[in-house]
């Protein structure tokens, strides 16, 4: 404390000795300044109310924590579960599959939105291990998943990354959209179906030697040319690589049972491949699948009869 | 001990070729954070936050690698904690490809590695260095070495809690053609699973003894070490029943070895 008398000064010293114009406009001032900062206030706090909501489509948003999810799985599938791929550069990965659609309209989204990521990912799957399906995506994987040689596209890297997942993107803004994305009727080009067409052609691409096919023999129609099997995969098979596929139609336990091998929808696949250059062969409920239907149902009699 | 988990047949065969001596796996984090993410979101759905189960997970990895305890897992189990559907858990010894294959992803049964403070660990390794606080990629201690090492103490850790959530009929599988034996009397299950069923809340225990096909039949129900299981079970106060290939798992056996004469008489 300062050791000093303390005199209280007269009021109009003790202020700045202004005079009294001079704290008119001081005042003014000060609250022009005040008047100022709560508009701007007002203005910052209504634009952000006022920022552009993602556009509203029909389908599922995009999957919480997408960008976790997949980079997680990346990991996972270059570092413990195909060791051959261990050099991939995962982040980089992740940022193109990023890039192929943010910011973008997702229901504009092009094969070449996508080129990045496929050049980073090269991927060629062993001859004789690529397994295709239609209408049998669960049986497919429980039965990869058990072998554990055969590749269905969802055992590629690519696949893997972006199975079971919804993403898509928004034009005005670098965000995702978690609200919704477009369902395929509302538009082709969005970012799902575009990824699922050009990798399921890659996948075709690449195959060579015996590629096998799982067919859902419990549909009117196992094959379809509407399917991506029947409109993309079949048709970007190359003959100089692939000289047979192998259909195994799988009927549901329980269900009606057929000789779909002799089918008209079948005979149709056998034409096309055919016409391909390519042998054709079918098995009606391939024995090893068939097990893998059998453990859900033990006892039924297609299950325990001795052959 | 080898890392305890339901791996694939083809991890298992790659990392026993390549993995030597196990080090701390990685990109740690993210693979942890990527399958904490899957489980929540994909899997079964639940509100968890997997930054915080993270957080409270890496707290072993500044720790003395020999120090570690399994209560240093308490925070973690009690931030990633979730109900086991009843009559959904499956304990087992010396199969876990088979078990992986079986419980389909949480769909047919909930073994540990299927749990979500199972799932984020399962097959990883991790530890810190001995002398320095930065992680050992190089190789981390096994139970030979230290009983107190971040993976056995970990997987103890889920283990006792995994038993304790458990309820309904209880479910185990063995490996009959294991040849030291379908119960190891000192084990994951023996030790940190048996101990910790609630009487209260399990009705029963349904041991499945598996032989491989094709493959030697050591034990099978009331036999050897099984017997050993039956008995324990029985001074518990548990009632159990024991069935010898259980239909459903021989049948997932059979898909490889579809032509096996043992398969036959199946289909």
């Amino acid at each position: 404390m300062a050791n000093y008398e303390f005199s209280p000064m007269p009021r109009d010293e003790r202020c700045c000795r202004l005079s009294r114009r001079s704290r008119v406009c001081l005042c003014l001032g000060l609250l022009v300044l005040v008047a100022c900062a709560v508009v701007l206030a007002a203005a910052l706090t209504w634009s952000r109310a006022q920022t552009p909501e993602p556009l509203a489509w029909n389908g599922a948003g995009t999957t919480r924590n997408l960008l976790e999810l997949v980079l997680g799985r990346c990991y996972s599938y270059t570092q413990l579960v195909r060791l051959d791929l261990r050099s991939k550069d995962c982040p980089k990965i992740l940022d193109a599959f990023k890039n192929a659609f943010i910011s973008k309209n997702p229901c504009n989204i092009t094969k070449e939105d996508y080129e990045p990521l496929l050049d980073l990912v090269n991927q060629t799957v062993p001859c004789n291990k690529s397994l295709f399906w239609s209408k049998s995506k669960d049986l497919a994987h429980q039965y990869t998943r058990v072998q554990g040689e055969m590749f269905t596209l969802e055992d590629t890297l690519l696949g893997y990354l972006a199975d079971d997942l919804t993403w898509c993107g928004d034009p005005g803004s670098a965000e995702l959209n978690h609200q919704s994305c477009p369902h395929w009727n509302e538009c082709l080009s969005n970012p799902g179906s575009v990824f699922w067409k050009v990798i399921s052609q890659k996948f075709a691409e690449s195959a060579c030697g015996v590629v096998q096919v799982m067919l859902n023999g419990s549909l009117s129609e196992p094959f379809r040319k509407s399917s991506t099997f029947g409109s993309v995969e079949v048709f970007n098979l190359d003959p100089r690589k692939v000289h047979t596929l192998q259909a195994w139609v799988m009927h549901d336990i329980g269900g009606i049972s057929s000789d779909s091998c002799s089918s008209a929808s079948i005979n149709e696949l056998k034409s096309i491949v055919t016409e391909r250059n390519m042998t054709f062969t079918c098995q009606n409920n391939y024995r090893p699948v068939r097990f893998i239907q059998c453990v859900k149902n033990p006892e039924h009699p297609s299950c325990t009869s001795e052959i | 001990m080898a890392p305890r988990g339901c791996a694939p047949a083809q991890l298992l065969l790659l990392l026993t070729l390549l993995w030597p001596g196990e080090g701390t796996s990685p990109q740690l984090q993210s693979v942890f954070l990527g399958r904490c993410a899957e489980y929540i979101t994909l899997l079964s759905p639940q509100d968890k936050n997997c930054t915080a189960i993270w957080e409270a997970f890496k707290v072993v990895l500044d720790k003395d690698p020999c120090s570690v305890l399994p209560s240093d897992y308490d925070l973690f189990i009690n931030l990633s904690r979730h109900s086991i559907p009843r009559d959904k858990s499956l304990f087992w010894e010396n199969n876990h490809l088979l078990v992986m294959s079986f419980s389909e992803n949480t769909r047919r049964f909930m073994p540990l590695c299927d749990v979500l403070y199972g799932r984020v660990g399962d097959f990883l390794s991790w530890c810190r260095q001995e002398n320095a606080p930065e992680l050992d990629y190089q190789s981390c201690p096994i139970s030979e070495d230290c009983e107190h090492n971040a993976v056995d103490s970990y997987w103890k850790r889920a283990s006792m809690q995994y038993s304790r959530d458990s309820s309904g009929v209880i479910y185990v599988m063995l490996n009959g053609s294991e040849p030291n034996g379908a119960y190891p009397v000192r084990g994951f299950f023996a030790d940190f699973e048996i101990p910790y069923l609630q009487k209260d809340k399990v009705t029963q225990i349904e041991i499945w003894v598996m032989h491989e096909i094709g493959g030697p039949n050591v034990e099978s129900c009331g036999e050897g070490s099984v017997k050993i299981l039956e008995e324990r079970l029985e001074a518990m106060g548990f009632q159990y029943r024991c069935i010898n290939d259980h239909l459903p798992v021989k049948l997932l056996m059979c898909v490889d070895h579809s032509t096996h004469p043992d398969c036959a008489l199946t289909l």
